[in-house]
Parts: structure tokens; sequence; C-alpha cells
């Protein structure tokens, strides 16, 4: 099969994509990829944002040399950053975009792209795929999930029976440990100068949103009160009601500070429906991620307001805020004032 | 009386050397794939720690080195190396390892044990019979020391749990070629599966712990994701078909009353009609359907006993540990005086360690047996003896010597 550009930008793994990174880079030249202000630094930081915020990157179509050289460059960036809950979080939004693109592809295309991409063993028969039972074990070892334990599967004369679902989803996670053996790779980066501030507030951006490890403000009561909610979120509410496109770190706040007080992300569709982007599958599936639903299970909580405040999305108009340190907290004391009358 | 003791078990002890010696005089042995890629390991004498780290560059120098050393016991690893002498695992540069399985009646429950096993902690002194505690149940000290036989009851075992291992599983499920399965006596109480493959030479352990399971059946979910009881279909592949044929062919040969009693059900009237129910679903299923109620409760009883008679009791440790040091073919057990020995898939069935492993089989010899149940050693019946002194075949007398189970008395051979 013969794979188009498209293909290579969508599936970073197939030996395509590495071939066309390779000549880019030798006709271009790495310098000038990175400059300042190019196109594909620009949508490398944003591959990143996208991964942090949604969980899930896209595919930028419009310049598709743009869109294949920024995964390298992305890793590049993360490698300059090294921190590796936010590695983890880019491979497995790579991961959810392989995934949620496989689910569209048919049967000959699937094959295709395991063998290019990974030199699996596999053999298609009719509406199944049979993959050698070692390409299986190193694959889905990371998926943790009693379905997936090869004990649970039908095996035969050393093969290991697979929906095309499971296909899908075992591709995408092998794809997923490349990219995390590939960050781990030791070899000397040098990243130009004029990048390093741009690292840097990058990784300013990252730490103030990136789930803490010991989070004490996990359970707010499963109370829902509009009136208590602090001003920054009734600020972006209003703003999404009106239609405005807001940036991911809004969205992000948005999101999390509701899942955190007890909403399910199916019922925050209604409020993302008027964003000018709005695609309805994609928006649930990255709320059911944010609220660690599906793929890595972590659950996160909304910036702190010192966060907020870097990103002017901090409108405070009453006392209470000068005195908490969270938008959660502002939520549980101002419902307890509420109630004492 | 420490003394005299002393004196005899160097006594033993240069006598097992001497007929050691013999057979390794006469050794060709069989190399294992690559063998110059692998880590040996001896023990030479008794007290004497295991010598490590050693490698060959010719099959001729280990010849060589067992004539020499005439060790007691001697191994290989199961790993490929860069450099097997390294003497730092880090060093040796992991290329890969065989897959290695491990049956020994030590860790299975044998009913024949409460028999001919007895076990003594050194620290308290209980005595008790049958398979030897973790800790003493006692004093819970660790120190146990284990005086095992291995009977024609534990042979059966071990053997049954071999065959079902290859056909099974690595032929039948893993898809290994028999060329790829090699089958060894392991030399005491049961029987070593390698299997030498380019498939699994690179797998981690947690790709091995995944094998160990499948072969165990660990971790088998028998619900849906909506945790709804399902019944597979008899053609269903892998275990699910395994758990399938096992019901069936449970249900369909049992009368009502066993089967409620072997289930430990509650008689009542719907069982009948339950258990043909199950029945008519395992023949005609096509895919996967649900059960409740009293069906779902006979089935996962049913299922229950499918597992344990369908899964095959193997060391989890051996493995999963892509380092381990096993047996190599051919060499003598310092245990027993038995041959550590390769046999055929076919052979399994008919192999009887007293007789085919036996590596001295002529002459006999003068012995002070302190302790042996009635045993079948070269097809003649021996024993059982308490504390006297009796003239047996130099292969017995070498396997009571070795277990500690005899003492020298005519060294002339
Ligand atoms: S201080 Fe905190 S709670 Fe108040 S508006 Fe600013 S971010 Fe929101
Ligand atoms: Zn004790
Ligand atoms: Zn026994």
């Amino acid at each position: 099969m013969v794979f188009s550009k498209l293909d290579a930008a969508i599936y970073p793994f197939i030996n395509l994509a590495s071939q066309i990174v390779k000549e880019l880079e030798e006709n271009l030249g790495i310098n000038v990829i990175l400059s300042p202000g190019s196109e594909v630094l620009k949508r490398s930081i944003e591959r990143i944002k996208e991964a942090i915020y949604s969980r899930v990157t896209s595919v930028y179509r419009a310049d598709l040399d743009v869109e294949i050289l920024s995964h390298p460059v992305a890793m590049l960036l993360l490698k300059s950053i090294k921190d590796t809950r936010l590695l983890h979080i880019y491979a497995e939004a790579e991961k959810n975009r392989v995934f949620l693109n496989l689910l569209s592809e048919d049967y000959e295309k699937l094959l295709a792209l395991a063998i290019d991409g990974f030199n699996w063993h596999v053999i298609r028969e009719n509406y199944t795929f049979f993959i050698r039972f070692d390409d299986y074990l190193k694959a889905s070892i990371n998926i943790i999930d009693s379905h997936w334990k090869l004990v649970n599967r039908k095996l035969v004369n050393g093969y290991v029976e697979l929906s095309r679902r499971d296909f899908s989803r075992l591709m995408a996670e092998a794809y997923k440990t490349r990219v995390l053996e590939k960050a781990s790779q030791e070899e000397v980066i040098q990243i130009p100068e004029h990048i390093k501030g741009i690292v840097e507030e990058l990784n300013k951006e990252v730490q103030g949103v990136l789930p803490k490890v010991d989070v004490r403000i996990t359970h707010i009561s499963g109370e829902f009160n509009p009136l208590a909610f602090p001003p920054c979120i009734l600020r972006l509410l209003e703003d999404a009601d009106k239609g405005k496109n807001l940036p991911h770190m809004a969205r992000f706040t948005l999101a999390t500070f509701l899942i955190s007080i007890g909403k399910r992300p199916e019922e925050l569709l209604d409020i993302f429906r008027k964003m000018p982007d709005y695609d309805e599958r994609k928006t649930l599936y990255h709320l059911r991620h944010v609220a660690g639903e599906i793929g890595s299970r972590t659950k996160y909580i909304p910036p702190s307001c010192a966060t907020l405040r870097t990103f002017n999305l901090c409108s405070p108009d009453d006392d209470l805020c000068s005195k908490v340190k969270h938008p959660l907290i502002y939520y549980s004391k101002k419902l307890r004032t509420i109630k004492r009358g | 009386m420490r003394e005299r003791l002393d004196n005899e078990k160097s006594g033993n002890e240069s006598f097992v050397k001497r007929v050691f010696k013999e057979y390794y005089s006469k050794w060709y042995g069989e190399p294992p794939k690559n063998y110059n890629m692998r880590e040996y390991a001896f023990i030479i004498s008794r007290k004497g720690d295991m010598i490590r780290h050693k490698a060959f560059e010719s099959w001729d120098e280990v010849r060589e080195f067992l004539r020499k050393n005439v060790p007691l016991h001697g191994f290989y690893s199961s790993a490929y190396y860069l450099q097997p002498s390294a003497p730092d695992m880090d060093a040796k540069g992991w290329i890969g390892a065989d897959l290695i399985f491990d049956i020994d009646v030590d860790h299975i429950h044998t009913p024949c044990k409460d028999v001919h096993d007895k076990w003594v902690c050194l620290d308290c002194g209980v005595v008790d019979k049958g398979m030897p505690p973790e800790v003493c149940h006692r004093c819970s000290s660790k120190r146990i020391e284990a005086k095992t036989w291995f009977c024609e009851k534990c042979l059966d075992v071990a053997r049954e749990e071999t065959i079902k291992l290859v056909e099974d599983y690595l032929i039948q499920d893993f898809g290994f070629s028999p060329k790829e399965v090699s089958i060894v006596f392991s030399g005491r109480r049961g029987f070593h599966v390698h299997v030498e493959s380019d498939i699994v030479k690179g797998l981690d352990q947690r790709a091995r712990r995944e094998i160990v399971d499948y072969v165990k059946g660990v971790g088998l979910t028998l619900t849906s994701k909506k945790r709804k009881v399902l019944l597979p279909p008899l053609n269903a592949g892998g275990w699910h078909g395994r758990i399938a044929k096992g019901v069936y062919e449970l249900l369909n040969s049992c009368q009502v009353d066993d089967l409620i009693r072997l289930l430990g059900l509650k008689r009542g009237p719907q069982i009948e009609e339950n258990v043909r129910e199950i029945i008519k679903r395992l023949e005609e299923g096509k895919r996967c359907s649900t059960l409740s109620g009293m069906a779902s409760k006979i089935w996962l009883k049913a299922v229950e006993k499918a597992i344990a008679y369908k899964r095959c009791e193997v060391d989890e440790r051996v493995t999963t540990d892509i380092k381990r040091l096993i047996r190599l073919p051919g060499t003598l057990h310092g245990g027993t005086g038995l041959i550590v020995m390769r046999i055929g898939l076919k052979d399994v069935e008919t192999f009887d360690p007293y007789t085919h492993a036996v590596a001295f089989k002529r002459d006999y010899v003068k012995v002070r047996v302190l302790n042996m149940p009635k045993i079948t050693f070269l097809g003649q019946e021996w024993g059982p003896y308490d504390n006297e002194v009796v003239e047996v075949p130099l292969g017995l007398a070498v396997y009571l010597i070795c277990s500690d189970n005899a003492i020298v008395i005519d060294e002339v051979l």
C-alpha cells in the first residue's frame, strides 16, 4: 500500500513520516525550522498544549509539512523540559489521536500501517485480525485491564485474535510506547538560545496545570450551586454562552472546575456547544479524559488562583477572593456561608 | 558420635566423587543452543560455594572441565550473553533468554506426600508428615529440612502436567514447533521444559509473567465488561474454549447426584433442568451468551473445577526470571545421583527415572540404609528399610547416599 503525506502526518510511526522528516530537515535546515516565529515551532507548542488541555492532539491539515515536522520538534521541546508527567501526557494524547483516526480506516489500511510501522506479524481473515503473541505482549503490556491479559484472549497456534477496534487500540498503544522510548533515549540535544525562552515559558504554563501529586482538594461536596461559583468561573461561563472562542486554558479551567464539583462530562457538552470549533464526539472524548474516566485515569483539578492570574483569567470581585488560593476553596467556603444564610 | 558421623559423611562424599568421576570420564553431553554464549555454574563439593560466571569456547572444554572437577551439580544460564564470563551481571550484556518452565512436585500438592514425606524444624525439633510448610507451625522458624520421596503417584502427576504444558499450551496455543521444545528430567522430582525460539528470546519479565499466567489460568475473567456471567461456545479458542470444553466434559460425564456432590450444590428440582440448558447452549453456541440465576451458579462452580483440571502447575519464579541458572542436561544431580536427562515428548508417558535416569546400572554395594520406604528401582522392589545394612544396586546406593539416607560400608566397587 502506498501511503500519502496525510497518512504520514496522522501516523508518525510509518516509515514515510521519518523519511519526510529527514528530507525536510535536509532541505530546510534545522535553524530555519526552529527559527523564532517559524510555523513548525508554533505548531509544536500548540501540539503540546493540546495534549495538556484536551488530552488528544489534533491534525493540522492546512500545511502537512509543518504538521509532520511538528512532532519531532515537539519531542525536542519535551526533552528539554524533562518533565516525565508532561511526556506521558503528550504520549497519551498522541496515542488518542492515532486511535481516533485508526477507527475510521479500513481493514487493508490497518494491516498495512501495522506492518509498515511496527513490523508486526499479522494475518487478516475477513473481519478479524490475528497477531503473533510476542508482538501482542510487547504492545499490550502497559494496558491495565483484565480483558487485555493474554489469558483472556483467544490464542491459537501462536496468534491472538483481535477485533478491528482492539487491533487499532493495540497499534495506538505501540505508538505511545515508541514515543516514550524515543524520549528516554540518551542523546545530546542542542537547542538554540532563542528557544530556551519559549521552552521556559511553556514549562511554566505546564507546571501550573499539571495534576499535583498530592492533591488535597480532591473531594468537594457534590452540591451544584451556581450562586457559589467564584467570579472567574462565572465570567468564563458567560463568555462560553456568548460563543466566544475560549483559549485552551479557559476551557480546561471550566471543565475541570465543573467536573470537580460533580458534573458528568456529558452534562458539560451544552456549555461548549456554542464554540466555533465544536465537535461533539471530540469534545466528549477529551472531557472524559480530563475527568479521568478514560485514558491515563488522572483526574485533573482546576489551576490555582495564582496560575489563573498569570493567564488573565482571574477577575476577583468580592472579599472572599483575597482569602483563597484556589477556586474550589472559594466554592466550598461560599457554599457554607450561603447555607448559614 | 559427632566425629563418627563426620567421618561417615566424608566417606560418603569421597564415594560419591569416585562414582561421579567414573561417569564424567566417558561423558559427551549435548550442547544447548549457542552453548558458548551461556554462563555456567557448578557446585564442586558439599561445603563449597557455587562457582559462577564460567564460559566455554568449545564443547570439549566443557567435557574437560567436568572430567577434571567432577562437580556435584552443573548449571547453565537460560540467558544468552555477549560476555558470559563477566563477573558483573550488567557487564555480561544480556541478549535474550530461552523460555523455561519448571514442574516440580515440591510445589504441587499430591496426597501421597502425607505418606512418604517428612519434615523437621531445625530450631524447635518439630517433626511432621506431608508437604513442608513455609515456616514452622510451632516456632515460625524458616529453617526446615524436608525428607522427600518421589513415588509412582508423584511421577504420574509431574508427567501429566508436563504433557499438558507441552501439548495443550506450548504447541497448540503458543504454536511452537515440537523441535523448539525440549523436556528434561530435573534429576529429582520433576521436569524442566525449555523453549529455544527467536520468538521468545527477547521477551522481558513482564511478558513472561503473562505467559505463566496464561498457562496457570491466572486472571481469567468469566464475566463481560458489564459483569454478566458469560458462557463461551465450545469452539472458542484459548482459555474460554478450554473452559467450555472442560465444563461440557464434566456435565456429560457425571450423574446429577454426583454433580451436586462434586460442585457442592444444594439439591433442587431445577438443577437437572439447568444442567441440560447449559449443555444445550454449549452445543449450539456460536458466540458468548450470558447466564443468570441458578444456571450461572452451576456454571461458575463447574468452571472452577474445569480450570483446576486444565491449568498447568508450573513454578512462576523460574519462568519469569530471565537470568536463571538451570541444570545442564546430561549432568548428574548431586542430591540423587540421577541423570538430568532430555526426554522426547512421546517418551514422557513411559519415562521412569529409577530406570532411565540411573547412571550406574551394574554392580552392587553394601550400605547402611537409615530410612527408606518401599521403592521400585531398576525394575525391582526394594525396602522398606529402617537402619539396616543391605546390599543394593550401585545406582540405588548412590541415590540413597546422595540424599543422605544411607552410609557407605563396603567401599569396594
Ligand atoms: S481569586 Fe481565585 S477564585 Fe477569585 S476570581 Fe481569581 S482565580 Fe477565581
Ligand atoms: Zn520450629
Ligand atoms: Zn508421591
